[in-house]
């Protein structure tokens, strides 16, 4: 077990699981940015176990990963709208999630590029690292979105229920 | 002993989320933690140096199992809607 499995091993155990848990409990508010998290230190963490393995092509998993994550994060956004808007996340939660997945990325991003040395590998480690930066900022920016879009619905749905 | 922790540290995942599915009874929290069954297979699978098979789980686990799950679930809520309407009519 080298230097780069045990960190990968670390962040599974205090990063992913914790995020887990928190996507596991707790209201829809709570759930739906947790797994936007856990989909992105899951996929650090397949990139960190692709370089200790010394396979380049456990990397894959970290790419489908970074894109189908945000895309189910989006999924449940849309489906749970009207659960999202009854009860929104307290705007610092979500600033902090959001923070945290921001702060991961390079931490973990940066050391694999060094590691790699330059070449196409280090351009495909570039992709996924903006890859899981811009869909953690789209989950962040749709769950806004279905707030304030859901308090201008919650408003007429009454309305309709009234007539 | 050192080479199988992180192998270990992926099936106690995998049986925590296992059994997490099994006793959540509500389809919508049920559709979290199957979507949480299915990454952690698949870190389970990448664990055991299986990436194809990781790459399969986590396509259908990540975003195929909570799309069903919900779109039932809003579609069954949908029509018990309208029949409860129709028995107001």
């Amino acid at each position: 077990m080298n230097g780069w499995t045990a960190a990968g091993t670390a962040l599974l155990l205090c990063g992913v699981a914790p995020a887990a848990c928190a996507t596991a409990t707790g209201p829809v508010s709570r759930r739906v940015p947790a797994q936007n998290l856990t989909t992105t230190l899951l996929s650090l963490v397949f990139l960190l176990l692709a370089q200790g393995f010394g396979r380049t092509a456990y990397v894959d998993t970290a790419l489908v990963l970074s894109v189908l994550g945000p895309a189910g994060t989006l999924l449940y956004v849309r489906l749970l709208a009207d659960r999202l808007a009854a009860r929104p996340p307290r705007p610092r939660s979500l600033l902090a999630t959001t923070a945290l997945n921001y702060v991961a990325v390079p931490a973990v991003v940066v050391p694999l590029c060094f590691a790699t040395g330059p070449g196409r590998a280090l351009v495909k480690l570039l992709v996924i690292g903006g890859l899981l930066v811009l869909g953690s900022r789209t989950a962040s920016r749709a769950v806004t979105a279905a707030v304030t879009a859901g308090h201008g619905l919650a408003g007429s749905a009454e309305g309709m229920s009234d007539g | 002993m050192a080479e199988n922790v992180p192998v270990l540290i992926g099936l106690v995942l995998v049986a925590v989320a296992g059994t997490g599915a099994v006793l959540v009874r509500d389809p919508v929290r049920q559709s979290f933690v199957l979507s949480l069954l299915g990454l952690a297979l698949a870190a389970l699978f990448l664990l055991l140096q299986a990436p194809d098979v990781a790459l399969s789980q986590l396509a259908v686990g990540s975003a195929l199992t909570p799309l069903m799950v919900l779109l039932s679930v809003r579609k069954v809520r949908r029509k018990a809607r309208s029949e409860r309407r129709e028995e107001h009519e």
